[in-house]
């Protein structure tokens, strides 16, 4: 695998669309490249932040903040 | 990050993720859930390793992910939570503040690189990484050939990250 596919197929690792076959390679691949492997994974997680952010913004309910506040202090408390 | 307010402007982003996508009362439970993780993991939180956001949407997605098959796996919900697509329209209206403001251009410019996508390469990511599908069940779902599914899915997903990268050229 060339670093072209290692990148093509890091995209798809990130999202966890690999196939369980393609993830013994792909490991391999990682370990080949190394540093250079493991920034271009972490750069790849940008994905993640962009597709929560390609979604319509929606407001969680007030019931769940009041719980969930309550759940927090009650964990503080104890 | 501060701990002392989980339910941050971050809620907005996360929340947007599970409506329309599930019913309400399940959505909140899951939602509550995945505040109370980031809550309890924040310590192992490191800037070294992306933006808070980043790290929270991997926690989000993958307790979302948790939830589906196993509620699949009882009801085989994934038929209907696939015809329940619409995103809620409302977004939650209040005072902008600046930080707010440089997400909602960040926002408009990354729907702007998605929705330049060609349709089945947008539905193969949608199926991906919103419903955790491998690429043999897109291929399944879609009828169509597992290396058709592969090509759009490494397609689509080079045009974001570039897109990704000339959007932070921009802002």
């Amino acid at each position: 695998m060339n670093f072209e596919q290692f990148q093509n197929q890091s995209r798809l690792y990130v999202i966890g669309a690999l196939e369980a076959e393609e993830l013994e390679e792909f490991e391999e691949a990682r370990k080949k490249f190394g540093k250079k492997a493991e920034d271009f994974i972490s750069k790849s997680y940008a994905l993640h932040e962009a597709f929560a952010l390609s979604l319509r913004p929606a407001k969680s309910s007030d019931a769940i903040k009041e719980r969930l506040m309550a759940m927090v202090k009650a964990k503080k408390q104890s | 990050m501060t701990q002392d307010r989980p339910e941050n402007d971050y809620d907005n982003a996360l929340s947007g993720w599970f409506s329309g996508r599930s019913p309400v009362a399940e959505a909140d439970d899951l939602l509550q859930e995945i505040f109370m993780e980031i809550w309890n993991q924040a310590k192992n939180f490191s800037e070294q390793k992306g933006k808070p956001l980043g790290w929270m949407v991997t926690l989000a997605r993958r307790r979302a992910i948790d939830g589906l098959r196993k509620k699949q796996a009882y009801a085989r919900a994934e038929e209907r939570l696939q015809n329940e697509t619409e995103q809620q329209p409302d977004a939650w209206v209040h005072n902008a503040t600046e930080e707010e403001i440089v997400l909602g251009d960040t926002r408009v410019l990354i729907r702007k690189v998605i929705s330049s996508l060609p349709p089945a390469q947008q539905q193969a990511i949608d199926l991906a990484f919103f419903r955790g599908m491998s690429q043999r069940e897109i291929a399944a779902k879609t009828n169509t050939p597992l290396g058709t599914v592969k090509t759009r899915l490494e397609l689509g997903l080079k045009k974001i990250y570039d897109g990704l990268k000339d959007l932070k050229d921009e802002l």
